[in-house]
């Protein structure tokens, strides 16, 4: 029981991130960036590569998470915002283009085998009979803190008071004098940064390889919707939603519709239950469990 | 202190909407602009608060050209207000956070002497202090956008149809807080008006467009009782309308 739990927490840790930065960011902007996902397998990459220069893990990641945020922002401005001034199902194609050419430029620049952080083998934590690594400790960790900071930027400051104006309307926060292209681009690079640290974090506790990013679009948006897109911290809980639901199908024992003592459904099929989540919530709950106030300042 | 210079302007790749305006308003001044739906009276008060850019032409301000300036710039350096003709307040924050975001850029001892000042200025508005904006009715919701712009003492304040779907006895009410605000503080105030009565007798001059082009302009009095301009653009004296039928 308490090792589902832990699988739940784990899962909800490699989408919690990058659908709070696609919630974040279509809150300020209506936008489904969809090369969202792609930043991510970007962020873990150059942290990779920025390790193997000989850089100290954490100077990696944060100069990674500089990288990515930056490289949002440049990407924004130069194709993204001139697609939605056209139109917004434009942007959103023109997203899905960018995603595919950043697949091809992993690719061709890392290869198609996966690779993995330089990280000391350390044995895993055994206590109550669950079972957990250090490093998925640390990327459990990375995740709260960094959806903390963001809670706290959001709710606390200034700057995430201007970013809640921008996002309810933008033309009143502009008459109370809030530079609001400017809060967008910085929401644009926050983005980034997310994105990064979500996929330096799933890549963490594992693997990173070309498709990192990519594998996670359908939950991510499942869980993006389910928090009310537009929602950040709804978004959060969304992974955590999606996240029970995909580990709750694979974990549950259906031996007893095949007659059998235990058969359990291959991992793949948690792609499944994000695919069937997603088209029930589009169905039922379009705009998210939590529909209250969508408005809010 | 205001000086539009042949303005042109439309939207995305769209067709002119603003044909070549000309207007100017002085300080203390109330300058009204009348006009039917749709002849662009939002669009030329956008022009002027830096939300649509012209295609020519200038907006000038105190002798400074900001025809380029972005809107939240002109609020701030240049104390501008500016009051949309929808949307205009926050409604999930209450009445005092909607008042204090006008404010923001204000140091911040001095925000909540501001905040009283709107307060002292409409009581109504006092009572509701904590209540979600949201709440308010129609008539509240206007003052409270006016409160909102007020609070930073712009010099220029612009109203997009601040009366909008008033009752009689609240339109009045608008207009004699308008007025007030002007003989205390001086304010040169353009407003845009459908209630053409009510705002031309308040006003001092006016601007009357059709189809994007400064149709008629003059003082105030002498428009109200242009028997021609009535017929032609009010639209509300029996008279007239009898005569020419
Ligand atoms: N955001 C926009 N994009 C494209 N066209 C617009 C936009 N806003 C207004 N227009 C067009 O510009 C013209 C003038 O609109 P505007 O809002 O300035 O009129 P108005 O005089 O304020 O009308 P009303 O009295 O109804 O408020 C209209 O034809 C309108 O369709
Ligand atoms: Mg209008």
């Amino acid at each position: 029981m308490l090792q589902f739990f832990v699988d739940v927490i784990l899962r909800t840790v490699d989408l919690a991130l990058i659908a709070v930065a696609l919630s974040c960011v279509y809150s300020l902007i209506r936008f489904p960036n969809i090369a969202l996902v792609q930043y991510a397998t970007a962020g873990a990459l150059i942290a990779l590569g920025l390790q193997t220069l000989g850089l100290p893990l954490y100077l990696a990641i944060v100069l990674s998470c500089v990288i990515t945020g930056l490289m949002a922002v440049v990407l924004s401005v130069l194709i993204f915002e001139k697609l939605l001034d056209t139109s917004p199902p434009l942007a959103m194609v023109g997203s899905l283009a960018v995603s595919m050419i950043f697949t091809a430029v992993f690719l061709v620049t890392v290869g198609p085998r996966p690779k993995r952080f330089d990280l000391e083998i350390m044995a895993p934590v055994r206590w109550a009979g669950v079972s957990i690594t250090p490093m998925q400790l640390v990327s459990v960790g990375l995740t709260m803190g960094a959806i903390l900071l963001f809670a706290l930027l959001l709710f606390r400051t200034g700057l995430g008071r201007s970013m809640r104006a921008t996002s309810t309307n933008r033309v009143l926060a502009e008459a109370t004098g809030i530079p609001t292209r400017k809060v967008i681009n910085g929401v644009i690079v926050l983005s980034g940064i997310l994105a990064a640290l979500g996929g330096i974090s799933i890549s963490l506790k594992g693997e990173m390889g070309a498709q990192l990013g990519f594998d996670l679009l359908l939950p991510i948006f499942a869980a993006a919707i389910l928090g009310g897109l537009g929602n950040a911290l709804g978004a959060a809980l969304g992974a955590f939603t999606i996240a029970l639901a995909e580990t709750f199908v694979t974990n549950v024992n259906f031996g007893w519709v095949v007659s059998q003592d235990f058969y359990f459904l291959p991992a793949s099929f948690a792609t499944i239950v994000s695919f069937g989540l997603l088209v029930l919530i589009l169905l039922f709950r379009p705009h998210g469990l939590l529909v209250s106030e969508v408005k809010r300042v | 202190m205001i000086k539009i210079e042949n303005i042109i302007a439309g939207y995305g790749d769209g067709p002119n909407i603003l044909h070549g305006i000309n207007l100017q308003a002085s300080k203390g001044e109330i300058v009204t602009i009348l006009g039917p739906n749709g002849c662009g009276k939002s669009t030329l008060l956008k022009c002027i608060a830096g939300f649509v850019k012209p295609r020519g032409g200038a907006v000038v301000l105190n002798d400074t050209d900001v025809t380029p300036v972005p809107a939240n710039e002109k609020v701030r350096k240049h104390r501008m207000g500016y009051v949309p003709q929808s949307d205009n307040i926050f409604p999930s924050l209450t009445v005092a956070e909607n008042i204090l975001m006008g404010a923001r850029f204000l140091p911040q001892a001095t925000r909540a002497v501001a905040l009283k000042r709107q307060f002292v200025a409409y009581p109504s508005l006092a009572d509701k202090a904590t209540r979600k904006a949201s709440a308010l009715s129609g008539g509240e919701r206007q003052l409270l956008s006016l409160a909102r712009a007020l609070v930073a003492e712009p010099s220029v304040l612009l109203l997009d149809e601040p009366s909008a779907g008033l009752s009689p006895a609240m339109v009045h009410e608008v207009f004699v807080a308008i007025e007030e605000i002007r003989n205390s503080t001086g304010m040169c105030i353009v407003m845009v008006e459908q209630n053409a009565f009510e705002a031309l007798s308040v006003a001092d001059r006016a601007y009357i467009l059709a189809l994007g082009q400064v149709a008629l302009e003059g003082c105030a009095a002498d428009l109200i009782a242009d028997p021609a301009m009535r017929h032609l653009y009010l639209g509300g004296d029996p008279e007239a309308t009898t005569s020419s039928a």
